[in-house]
């Protein structure tokens, strides 16, 4: 009954082996790219069919690279040297190279004498040192590519020597495989390509991006190669500040266009930019341009390669020329007015000199005529004399007036901390004393200080303690007050009386030169005190306004300082 | 025997003869010596011109000192006055129109003794020159000659 034995192991091999090409065959109908996985589950399978090892190999380039290896009887230890787990080359006459050049290799029972005389002995030594007496080598192939090697090795004689089925379930198995393989790699293939081509559109959109802002730069963008310093680049701007198109231009140098003197100096400057591999920055630098000479800001950076080795030369240039020329303009204006200054500097001198000299001859005489022929005189040829002595000191006061309004325009503003409650108390003292007969109540707040030019607030106190003097000089009752408003950002100080104030619809006047809102006989005055306090007010960037009523009283506000409010 | 008098620069025939009345009203009656531009001013310190011939007993007590001079400038007769040992004590009141802070400092600046601005009103010019006569003729006493 051996033979029914015999059919028995022989049926359940045969069961054993469908059930595991069909298994291998589900899973790989399931798998798209994890094949690898996949080749182990294969090389384990197979070595517990077998029941031996097995060794699957895949193919890369000119390498076999052991992927999987399976031993089926653990217990017999370690018969396959795993030395090869780097890979090894595909030689000739060695086994695998044969396999794959010629298909299955199939030998129950090695011979290795034979074997010596067709292979290697390389690779025959390692086989015969593990004991191998029979194996099995199949290769995976489909599609008409060989993507590698099944190796299933017998040990010893423990085990039936590898029969015809062995061969079958082996190679149906590696067809299996070999299809997968070509599948996935296809498949991975198919999706490499795909993330290729997403790259390459990105890629395409970031270099357009990149073309459309250098494009769009309102300055001149250039680009020059770092040897011989020819354009490879330029846009827009730089187009129309040139009047030559990209064309014309990529592919040339300075030379070919600008005056030698210019090329020369453009080439020094691209020269030490690349030599020093910093950005040079040139202040202005003139271009021949269709347009006639412009005035550029030029940037020079070197642009390295990755070796840190200047590859490129790129060049930013503003184009300053109508900066530079409103900055001549300037300065010429300055200059001009500087003169006008200078001018008006010796005019005032020459005011203040040649225009009192006739005017001390004219009160001189006049008093010599009363002086030493008075007698001679009737009261009204006297009284016409003094009308004309009144006249020429009114005069004077005119210039002198006028003098002081000249020199607080054009006096250099110095700023310190001035006690305006002190000053303020110097110039009524002054009054005073002057008219030792008014009594007047002279209100002053304390601890008044501002950050101004100690002369010029000096003099506008003068004149508004002074107009509010003299305005009040009708007043039995009167009563004169400095102070400061409170809580403003920018102080304002305020000069209130209780005189003889003014008509509100003709405020605008009283800052004027030559204006009066009271006749001479009245109240005397120039008219040109208060817009000399409005022009000291000016020159500290601050303001003045007035509030009146006639017969009321007037009250002037005003600031020495900014006002942001 | 030395002189005492007055040097009186002053180019302003109008200005000269009031200063004179002025010094007549005031009651100074030391000779006063006109001399008309800076030129004439130096030549006559110096001896030299017009004036190589004047006394050199003559000396001046004070000197009134107009700024703005035909040929040289009162400052400029001010500093050769003041760089010459012969001249570098006399009294030197600069008399003049202008009150520019540049002009009293630049004044002073080169060794002016007093610096006076001619008033329009003749009665205060008056007053001003019986004090300045006052001041250098009779209260200031001068280095010894």
């Amino acid at each position: 009954m051996a033979d029914d034995g015999t059919s028995t192991a022989l049926v359940k091999r045969l069961r054993d082996g469908l059930r595991l090409v069909s298994t291998v065959a589900q899973s790989f109908a399931e798998t798209t790219s994890d094949y690898r996985r996949l080749l182990d589950v294969i090389a384990r399978n197979i070595a517990e069919a077998i029941p031996d090892t097995c060794i699957v190999l895949l193919r890369s380039g000119e390498m076999l690279n052991i992927v999987a290896i399976h031993d089926g009887t653990p217990s017999a230890g370690p018969r396959v040297r795993r030395t090869t787990r780097g890979g090894t080359p595909v030689r000739e006459a060695t086994i695998s190279a044969d396999v794959l050049a010629n298909g299955p290799l199939f030998m129950p029972r090695i011979d290795y004498a034979r074997l010596r005389t067709q292979m290697i002995a390389e690779s025959v030594d390692q086989l015969e040192a593990s004991q191998t007496t029979g194996m099995l080598v199949v290769p995976l192939g489909a599609r008409g590519e060989l993507h590698g090697v099944v190796w299933v090795l017998r040990h010893g004689t423990q085990h039936p020597p590898l029969d015809e089925l062995d061969l079958e379930i082996v190679r149906d198995l590696a067809n299996h495989a070999a299809l997968a393989i070509s599948n996935a790699r296809l498949f991975s293939d198919l999706q490499r390509s795909e993330q290729l081509r997403a790259a390459e559109e990105r890629a395409v959109q970031a270099s357009r991006l990149v073309d459309a802002i250098i494009e769009n730069i309102p300055d001149m963008v250039f680009v020059k190669d770092a040897d011989k310093l020819a354009f490879v680049r330029l846009n827009r701007a730089g187009e129309d500040l040139l009047g030559l198109s990209r064309d014309q231009l990529i592919g040339k140098t300075d030379f070919d266009f600008f005056p030698a003197s210019e090329a020369e100096f453009f080439v020094a400057k691209d020269r030490e930019t690349l030599a020093s591999t910093v950005v040079v920055d040139i202040a202005e630098e003139p271009i021949h341009t269709p347009r006639g000479t412009r005035w550029l800001h030029t940037k020079k950076v070197p642009l390295l390669d990755a070796t840190g080795r200047p590859a490129y030369l790129l060049g930013i240039s503003h184009d300053i020329t109508e900066r530079k020329q409103a900055i001549a303009d300037l300065s010429a204006a300055k200059a001009a007015t500087d003169d006008a200054n200078r001018e008006l500097e010796s005019f005032s001198y020459s005011v203040a000199h040649d225009l009192r000299t006739p005017l001390r001859a004219i009160d001189g005489f006049s008093l010599a005529l009363v002086e030493d022929y008075g007698d001679r005189l009737d009261v009204e040829g006297q009284r016409y004399l003094a009308r004309i002595r009144d006249a020429a000191q009114r005069m004077a006061e005119l210039i002198d007036d006028l003098l002081t309004l000249s020199r607080v325009t054009r006096s250099e503003l110095r700023r310190e901390r001035v006690d305006l409650s002190a000053l303020a108390h110097t110039v009524l003292g002054a009054l005073q004393r002057l008219e030792p007969e008014r009594r007047v109540e002279i209100v002053i707040a304390p601890g008044l200080h501002a950050h101004a030019d100690p002369q010029l607030a000096a003099i506008a106190l003068d004149n508004l303690l002074g107009n509010a003097w003299k305005f009040t000089s009708r007043r039995a009752d009167a009563r004169i007050e400095l102070g400061r408003l409170p809580g403003d950002a920018a102080t304002t100080y305020f000069v209130r009386d209780n005189g003889a104030g003014f008509d509100m619809t003709y405020g605008d006047k009283l800052f004027g030169v030559f204006q009066r809102l009271h006749p001479e006989t009245e109240f005397p005055g120039t008219g040109i005190g208060l817009a000399t306090v409005a022009r000291i007010t000016q020159r500290h960037r601050g303001r003045i306004w007035a509030d009146g009523r006639p017969g009321a009283g007037a009250t002037f506000y005003f600031t020495l300082m900014e006002s942001h409010a | 025997m030395h002189e005492r008098v007055i040097v009186l620069v002053e180019d302003n025939a109008n200005d000269e003869e009031l200063t004179l009345r002025a010094f007549r009203k005031s009651n100074i009656l030391n000779r006063v010596v006109v001399v008309r531009d800076g030129a004439e001013a130096l030549d006559y310190f110096f001896l030299r011109g017009a004036h190589a011939g004047r006394s050199p007993g003559e000396i001046a007590q004070v000197v009134l000192l107009d700024l703005k001079l035909p040929k040289i400038d009162g400052l400029d007769v001010l500093r050769a006055l003041r760089a010459d040992e012969r001249t570098r004590l006399i009294p030197i009141v600069i008399l003049t129109s202008s009150a520019e802070d540049q002009d009293l400092m630049r004044g002073y600046g080169l060794g002016a003794n007093s610096y006076v601005r001619k008033p329009v009103d003749f009665n205060q010019f008056v007053d001003a020159v019986r004090q300045l006569g006052l001041y250098w003729l009779v209260i200031n006493q001068a280095a010894p000659v």
